[in-house]
């Protein structure tokens, strides 16, 4: 075979190099996902764990010297909050990557145009009114969060539509005072609730928890995450494109405005049904990304499914701490992701000589 | 020949990015599956299983009655549940401290196996394996433990009740808001757990305590009451455990025309309102009679003139609709009315 030309020959280096790192990220996504099933606030040894689940897989019972509630405790409790931890960590890393390239700006995350205010409020509204329905697998906090998230969102999106086109600073300005809004209004309901544990469930709410995850609610989210993944994923390229301003990139054929339409609407999908079943987590979108740029360069169709990736690694971890370090009380997540990204953040963004954005 | 590639990279990159995602999807799907099907062969069944707690001691036995059984039993709880008890509770857990209390009350504390960390009384409740806080309850925990029967409050109806349910768990939740509703819920308790004359005989002990001191507060004059919750002026209103309280120690809730039972007051109102006695259940976060005095426009206050503001210590005693709710009451009408206990 003929030898390549340089670019093209580093061009597949670097090809080979993202590649291993999307498998080691991969692999280490499976490990932490393993160590999150195995700690808890029930100690259970690994080689409990190890075969409970092989005894599962094979169809065998159940070993007699393990204590029965371990089998409900591992599938029915840990299970799913690590599944539910893992699609909502990728979820909200994803949308920050997506939001950061549409936005063209470093410091957008998944929470930018209306979907943490919008949930916010309407999980609010559902705990003040103490709404008790349930519907598809979703409980009526998390329902009224999912439609306060997409409504608001649908609001600002045609606040900030003039003349056929919606300008990104248009839409954050919009964003900034609808979330203004929404959170005066969820501070109110907050305090004027009718006693003070319904006060400490909101704050609760908003500061992020897996606590009372189950498979209903990972089924009840999957579609939406799915179908939003698959949009953006379709986009990856267009996305770098973007990365041009917008005038450019229509030049070079790409109808911005029906991109930017289509990605805020499955972005904020995917982000909506993540923070319906999980409260506002933060930091997670934001850094995320920005972490993967740092080493790997900002080309989308790596810096996606890597993000993807490290976001789900990202909040398992923070989901461990969180239920492990004050057991058996809980950290809200918000918290533990702050606390953790924030100062490795730092530390890298210290480390890193170049400008990457 | 780079426009073929990036076109060609383009379209592979967006199949194996689907491709990804079906994998992700039936593996989740395979993974939850998996869970639910097993559920029925999960749920703990405390009647055949033995549950994993150390033996209890042979306790005497009051409830071995000669006369047949009551389960199963069949009752509607303090937040209109109906559920339905099939044997007597073995192991119970308690999700809030005034139900602790409660079931030590009755004799119970052998069958308890699980309390928050906040349920400090009595002090042998404290060497209870722990299951949470207030409303963060670590389902693991409360699983491993394998109760017959978990006592919840009504903060944890909107979330912890039903996840408890799914895993096939017992839940009745008692939560009384005054005092009528803590005997009504001491009552319920004897139900269930088939201490019916140990319930009967504490709720007349308590009732004929609570009729003397309506009695002995009867005629007296009925005194402005200040409660103080927070330094930043919340209080209790109607309709809170702790206003029953005050009403019932001869005294008026100056929060009487609220429409909430917490709330909070401004520096204006409470002036107007000009209270006659001030109880500082902030008192273990720094309130004192001094820092109270000092607040401007509240030294024209008849409490602080009179010098009646009083820094309450065992602000769980107070705030506890359970057994000990007699001793509150005590504490507070003679707080309010000394000379009716002379």
């Amino acid at each position: 075979m003929s030898t390549l030309p340089d670019s093209q020959a580093t061009e597949v280096r670097s090809l080979n190099r993202r590649l291993a790192a999307l498998v080691l990220a991969l692999v280490t996504l499976l490990l932490v996902a393993a160590l999150g099933a195995a700690l808890g606030s029930v100690r259970t040894p690994p080689s409990a764990v190890a075969q409970l689940c092989w005894a599962r897989l094979t169809g065998n019972p159940v070993p007699a010297d393990l204590p029965p509630a371990w089998e409900t405790i591992l599938f029915e409790i840990r299970f799913p909050r690590v599944v539910l931890g893992g699609l909502v960590g990728m979820t909200l890393a994803v949308a920050g990557a997506v939001y950061q390239a549409l936005f063209r700006n470093p410091l957008a995350d998944p929470y930018l145009i209306g979907v943490s205010s919008g949930a916010s409020f309407g999980a609010t509204v559902a705990m003040y009114f103490v709404w008790r329905f349930a519907w598809g697998g979703l409980n009526a906090i998390s329902l009224a969060a999912f439609a306060g998230a997409l409504l608001t969102t649908a609001a600002i999106y045609s606040l900030a539509r003039v003349g056929g086109r919606t300008p990104v600073t248009t839409l954050i300005l919009a964003g900034v005072a609808v979330g203004a809004v929404l959170s005066a209004g969820t501070t109110l309901l907050m305090f004027t609730a009718s006693d003070a544990f319904h006060t400490i469930h909101i704050l609760g709410w908003l500061m992020g928890s897996l606590a009372l995850a189950n498979w209903e609610e990972v089924r009840a989210i999957l579609p939406y995450l799915l179908l939003g993944f698959l949009v953006i994923g379709w986009h990856a390229h267009t996305l770098n494109v973007l990365q041009l301003d917008e005038e450019q990139a229509q030049a070079l054929g790409i109808e911005v405005e029906r991109v930017k339409g289509v990605l805020i609407l499955a972005t904020s999908l995917a982000a909506a049904a993540a923070i319906s079943v999980s409260g506002v987590i933060g930091f997670v979108g934001l850094v995320v990304p920005h972490i993967v740029r740092l080493i790997w360069g900002p080309d989308h169709r790596f810096l996606l499914p890597t993000s993807a990736l490290l976001g789900a690694i990202g909040l398992i971890l923070a989901d461990s701490l969180a239920r492990t370090l004050f057991a058996p009380r809980e950290l809200p997540l918000g918290v533990v992701t702050a606390l953790v990204g924030a100062p490795f953040f730092l530390h890298l963004l210290r480390r890193q000589k170049r400008e990457v954005f | 020949m780079s426009k073929v590639m990036d076109s060609h990279r383009k379209g592979r990159f967006a199949v194996l990015w689907s491709a990804a995602l079906l994998t992700v999807l039936l593996a989740l799907v395979g993974l939850s599956a998996c869970g639910r099907a097993a559920m029925p062969t999960t749920t703990p069944a405390p009647a055949s299983t033995p549950t994993p707690v150390p033996p209890t001691r042979a306790s005497t036995p009051v409830s071995a009655t000669p006369t047949p059984s009551l389960y199963p039993v069949t009752i509607t709880d303090m937040a209109g549940r109906e559920v339905t008890v099939q044997t007597q509770p073995q192991a119970i857990v308690s999700l809030a401290p005034a139900n602790t209390e409660m079931l030590y009350a009755l004799g119970l504390g052998d069958k308890v196996v699980g309390i928050t960390e906040f349920c400090n009384y009595p002090p042998e409740a404290g060497q209870k394996p722990k299951v949470g806080g207030f409303s963060d309850i670590s389902t693991e925990k409360v699983v491993e433990l394998a109760p017959d029967l978990i006592l919840a409050d009504s903060m944890h109806i909107a979330e912890v009740v039903p996840a408890l349910e799914d895993l096939g768990l017992k839940v009745v939740v008692i939560d009384p808001t005054n005092i009528p509703a803590v005997l009504e819920g001491i009552e319920l308790l004897g139900t269930i757990t088939e201490r019916e004359k140990e319930a009967q005989a504490l709720t007349a002990q308590m009732q004929e305590a609570i009729d003397a001191i309506a009695q002995a507060v009867d005629g007296h004059e009925k005194l402005r009451v200040f409660w103080e919750l927070s330094s930043d002026l919340w209080t209790a209103g109607p309709g809170s455990f702790i206003d029953d309280l005050i009403v019932r120690s001869g005294g008026g809730n100056i929060a009487v025309g609220a429409d909430s039972s917490w709330l909070q007051l401004s520096n204006e109102a409470i002036i107007a309102a000009d209270p006659e006695v001030i109880l500082l259940a902030d008192h273990p976060f720094g309130a004192t009679m001094e820092t109270v005095a000092a607040r401007p426009g509240w030294d024209k206050i008849s409490a602080v003139v009179n010098n009646r503001i009083i820094e309450i210590s065992d602000t769980d005693l107070v705030s506890r609709p359970g057994p000990r709710v007699v001793e509150a009451l005590k504490f507070v009408a003679k707080v309010l009315h000394p000379d009716a206990f002379e």
